[in-house]
């Protein structure tokens, strides 16, 4: 008891430093530093965010377990294996921080996701949970229902896929900097096509998922801007509509429709695999290479038999667990969602809010950084 | 005129019409785009359209007798579903009981719809509409312990390579498999249609329950097999479905129902029962599927054109099928009546008893 | 004479049995949900039980008319999209948010017309005409929008789609009781309504006695249209966004729940009472199990099964109690036997 009340004092302690020090320190934002190197060695687990905004908070605020946090983790749609592995990740930190709430994993199907995210939003909120984390599907059509949820006292946090005009949402825990993505698929295209370069399309999800767009936009900027990549030449952007059909039927018609294309570019691990998957049975593997974002354990045949030698992702179990760090901390009052708040998020380690550069307005938790995998890697990856 | 009306059956111009329009839409892409006159157009087209051909085939028999079944995709997501899960445990199941399982599931689930719709008299747009949105909970449900997921490196080699067997290969014309599969299924059905006495059962309980009644039909049996064979094509569609696309998520086959009312609609098969055949509505797949096949490889189209061209076309598909074929009818009927006239004239001079 | 007024006895049976099967299931819900789901029965609650399925009931009033006149309209959510879209192109434009609004209801009325054009003139089958114009005007949302999600409405137009205008209740539902009032009077109180079921009855038969049916059929797509439109401004007022998929799927909702109204698929019979009444047993249904944090897709599947043993249970009992009465008439004298068989080729040809 005594213990816990020593902890309590501490974390208000830190907590008015924190107040203290960002309360003037919100206007000049912190610089952003140059990102990363894109081709970064493949690692398991991923380090720490580069971000270096420098703070005068004494110390990392960390979490204080035991307390009653009602959580709802909802993910884009229910039937993708890595929203399933944020949830695990969710539950592995759930356990940790010996929440005696409930931590639920509630999704929409696929086909209905725009009015279940917002009906199930709406009945957490009806329900007084104390925690929404949403993975965003509906773009800012969201917003109305987050609005109500955060005047019913919900933290609100988004992960995987932000609130574009950030409005309702009090931070955004993103995967890895979406500026960064369009640079690792520039790289990841160049090292297949050799420094030649070459002709490639994009496969993107649906045409409205705002992570993709950001994604892709980030790709076409690098390509346009950095003379490194000046041999890629972008053909085509298609929408396979997050379905294996479609992507499927969509690649093939890529290949047809573009004779000298040689690379697929899918931002999506539903895209990649149904890609991979069309490559092979045509037999065009030796012609046309695809890569882009993709989970090891679909990918790791393609990749051996060369149809998909490269391609990135990051981890969602991570994710899932650094999402629910943030919500339970933000819950909890540990930390307030403001401009550099450090904090400490489990076994991952030290993460500072900062403002999104990405986005015109909005802060983030950067995760980072990617997971290359190739032949080396991708089966140890796939177990 | 005769000549004509002698040799074909309204049904048979309808199926030329359909051929002709198919043709005159290869020919007027092939003078535009690039490499379009290639095996290769060949294999993107006719493996495209093997899925929903065989779906059409179940639409076009419960069509007919003036049902219909929206649960269709359903029922292929969950064969499809079923089968991969099964796969993923047991790889020594082969090509041939596999498909017999899937085919095996997808009449359990047709069985249910024929014993609602025939015997519980419900109509069949409620009932399939039901069952639709049952048979894809069905789905989640069973998927849940897999993650919601089918993932193709966890099936046997043979069902990730099965898309990519051929028939015969000629160059870069290759004939495969999936495709044999479904022009057999379409021919067995227009023998059956043509030839058996149930298939034409079939007809008359579409074109006149009332009469098809008093002549002692028994149509509750024959509208109930009716959606057992169509569970089972749509089985044989999610065996075909998953070894097509190897990865499935809950969402496999959405859909598939209406695509297969439009093939069967385009082709000539009147969705108030009646007339139909299987060659029309696999023709009505075709030109569906050719067309949009072409509009893809169509580089002055974006991407966001096609379905606003899709349902133009199914209109006026519709429509002028609606007039010609009003017309055709008409000119027959002339025809036999006058036939008719001819024989009776020759008959009543050539045996005065009668 | 005396099998007349047997078949409207029997028939009023039947019309009593569905409705009452309805209400006790809505009375089941009602008293589970009150008893067992907390926060239910706030003020809150009851209103997100209408507010997040507005529009779709309102679009289900319109629908209810189409079905009893014997035809269907699949496009309900491709218009409603469209016309969303319409509404976001043009307040992106800068056009005043009175305009825009405008023009989408302009737009969802010349959708409407364009179906009633081919089904009561060129008559082609609602099914398909409507089949098409699903994937058509769904391919004009997109061409449009493309991938882009259009949001910062003007705020007035925010203001009505999501905050309560009258008491606690916001505009949507206000609207939806207003025209709920209006289409009960029109369906069951005047000449037009009578012209609709007359037509879903018989077609041939209400041309010849001198309905103009093709007029009517007409009117009915070109309101379709509109109230899709209406549904469509209200959807994107409440997410303050629209996207080139809004509303997609909601066609199918809408017509489950009117035909778990007692609404006949085939037309000629159905009311407003029992749609009224299928509308609160679905959102109650819904809210409740969205409360107990059943998934929609489990949702789905149970009002699926809600929606066939509603025509099931009472087809069952029906031939459950005809078999009874026959055996009764067999044991007496044989002349009473006709009504019996004549319920059988009733009951044959559903």
């Amino acid at each position: 008891m005594k213990a816990i009340a020593m902890r309590l004092i501490a974390v208000l302690v830190i907590l008015s430093l924190v107040l203290t020090a960002c309360a003037p320190a919100a206007t000049p934002a912190p610089t952003q530093p140059p990102t990363q190197a894109p081709t970064q060695p493949p690692t398991a687990a991923p380090t720490q965010a580069p971000t270096a905004a420098p703070t005068k908070a004494a110390g990392p605020v960390k979490a204080t377990p035991g307390k009653k946090v009602d959580m709802v983790l909802l993910p884009k749609f229910l039937g993708n294996i890595v929203f399933d592995q944020a949830y695990a990740g969710a539950q592995e930190a759930h356990k940790e921080l010996q929440n005696p709430g409930q931590l639920q994993f509630l999704g929409p199907t696929p086909e209905n996701s725009v009015a279940g995210q917002i009906e199930i939003i709406t009945a957490a909120t009806t329900q007084r949970v104390n925690a929404i984390m949403i993975s965003n599907n509906a773009g800012d059509q969201i917003v109305p229902a987050v609005k109500k949820a955060r005047e019913a006292g919900i933290t609100v946090v988004t992960w995987d896929s932000p609130i574009p005009s950030a409005e309702g949402e009090q931070v955004f825990v993103a995967q890895v900097d979406f500026n960064e993505t369009g640079r690792v698929m520039a790289e990841m295209a160049l090292h297949i096509l050799g420094e030649g370069g070459g002709k490639l399309a994009i496969l993107s999800a649906s045409p409205d998922a705002a992570n993709q767009n950001a994604w892709i936009a980030a790709f076409k900027e690098v390509l346009k801007t950095d003379p490194k990549y000046s041999k890629l030449e972008l053909l085509d952007i298609v929408y396979g509509n997050d379905q294996f059909e479609d992507s499927y039927r969509q690649a093939l018609a890529l290949v047809d429709k573009y004779p000298d294309m040689r690379l697929i570019m899918a931002p999506t691990t539903i895209g990649i695999a149904a890609a991979s998957k069309a490559m092979q049975d045509e037999g065009l593997c030796d012609k046309v290479k695809v890569s882009g974002l993709g989970l090891p354990v679909e990918m790791v045949s393609y990749t051996l038999n060369g149809c998909a030698p490269e391609f990135a992702l990051w981890s969602f179990t991570d994710l899932g667990y650094l999402t629910y760090y943030v919500t339970y901390l933000l819950a909890t009052g540990a930390i307030k969602g403001e401009i550099g708040e450090r904090f400490e998020a489990g076994r991952m380690g030290t993460y500072t809010i900062e403002k999104d550069p990405t986005r015109p307005v909005g802060l983030r938790v950067l995760m980072g950084p990617f997971s290359i995998y190739n032949k080396d890697n991708v089966e140890a990856e796939a177990k | 005129m005769k000549f004509i009306t002698r040799i074909l059956r309204p049904e048979q111009v309808r199926e030329l019409v359909t051929l002709f329009l198919i043709v005159i839409i290869v020919l007027g892409f092939g003078a535009f785009l690039k490499d379009y006159y290639t095996g290769r157009t060949f294999v993107r087209i006719s493996t495209s359209i093997a899925i929903i051909a065989v779906v059409a085939m179940a639409q076009t028999l419960v069509a007919i007798t003036r049902n219909i079944d929206l649960s269709l995709g359903s029922i292929v997501g969950f064969c499809a579903f079923f089968l991969g899960v099964q796969l993923s445990y047991h790889h020594e199941i082969g090509p041939v009981p596999a498909a017999l399982i899937a085919i095996a599931v997808g009449t359990a689930m047709g069985l249910i719809n024929g014993l609602i719709i025939a015997y519980g008299r419900v109509p069949a747009i409620i009932t399939t509409l039901g069952t639709m949105a049952i048979y894809r909970t069905a789905i989640v449900f069973y998927s849940a312990p897999e993650g919601g997921i089918v993932s193709a490196h966890r099936l046997p080699l043979w069902a990730r390579q099965f898309a990519s067997w051929s028939i015969f290969k000629m160059g870069d014309l290759d004939f495969r498999v999936m495709v044999g599969i479904a022009i057999l299924v379409v021919i067995i059905f227009q023998l059956i249609l043509t030839y058996l006495p149930y298939g034409r059962r079939l007809y008359a309980i579409g074109s006149n329950p009332e009469a098809a009644r008093i002549a002692g039909f028994p149509a509750q049996r024959i509208v109930f097999i009716a959606y057992l064979i169509g569970g089972a094509l749509a089985g044989l569609g999610g065996y075909l479905f998953l070894l097509q696309y190897g990865n499935l998520m809950v969402l496999a086959g959405v859909g598939l129902e209406f695509d297969a009312v439009a093939a069967a609609v385009v082709g000539g098969v009147n969705i108030f029962g009646g007339t139909g055949t299987a060659i029309g509505a696999f023709l009505g797949a075709t030109l569906i599927g050719t067309l949009d096949y072409s509009l893809r490889r169509w580089p002055a189209i974006s991407e966001f054109w096609r379905n606003a061209i899709l349902g133009l076309l199914i209109l006026l598909a519709v429509a002028t099928d609606s007039a010609i074929m009003a017309r055709l009818r008409l000119m027959w009927a002339r025809a036999a009546a006058a036939m008719t006239m001819e024989l009776a004239e020759s008959k009543t001079s050539s045996s005065p008893q009668a | 004479m005396q099998s007349s007024r047997l078949a409207s006895l029997r028939r009023m049976q039947f019309l009593r049995s569905w409705e009452a099967i309805l209400f006790f299931v809505f009375l089941a819900i009602l008293l589970y949900n009150a008893t067992r789901v907390p926060a239910y029965l706030t003020v809150g609650n009851q209103i997100n039980v209408f507010y997040l399925y507005a529009e779709k009931i309102i679009v289900a009033l319109i629908m209810t008319f189409i079905i009893i006149n014997g035809e269907i309209d699949l496009s309900v959510a491709s218009v409603m999209g469209l016309c969303a879209g319409v509404l976001g192109r043009l307040l992106e434009m800068g056009v005043r948010g009175e305009y825009a609004i405008a023009a989408a209801l302009v737009t969802g009325l010349l959708c409407g017309l364009w179906n009633g054009l081919w089904i009561a003139y060129a008559r082609l089958s609602s099914l398909i005409v409507t089949l098409a114009g699903m994937i058509m005007f769904r391919g004009l949302v997109w061409v449009m929008v493309e991938d882009r999600s259009i949001t910062n409405f003007p705020a007035w137009i925010n203001h009505l789609g999501q905050d309560a205008i009258l008491g606690p209740f916001p505009l949507s539902l206000i609207i939806f009781f207003v025209l709920l009032i209006f289409a009960y009077i029109v369906l069951h109180h005047s000449a037009f309504g009578r012209y609709v079921y007359v037509i879903g009855n018989n077609r041939e038969v209400a041309r010849f006695s001198g309905v103009k049916v093709q007029q009517i059929k007409l009117i009915l797509f070109a309101t379709s249209g509109l109230i899709s439109a209406l549904a469509g401004v209200l959807y994107a007022a409440r997410l303050g966004a629209m996207r080139s998929s809004t509303a997609e799927g909601f066609e199918l909702e809408i017509i489950t729940m009117v035909l778990l109204g007692g609404v006949n698929i085939f037309g000629g019979s159905g009311s407003l009472i029992g749609v009224l009444l299928s509308i609160l047993t679905v959102l109650n249904l819904r809210n409740g199990m969205s409360l107990a944090n059943i998934t929609l897709q489990q949702q789905t599947g149970v009002i699926g099964a809600l929606l066939i043993f509603s025509v099931l249970v009472p087809n069952l009992a029906g031939r459950v109690r005809a078999e009874l009465n026959r055996r009764r008439f067999a044991r007496l004298a044989a002349e009473q036997t006709a009504p019996a068989e004549r319920k059988e080729v009733k009951a044959e040809s559903k």
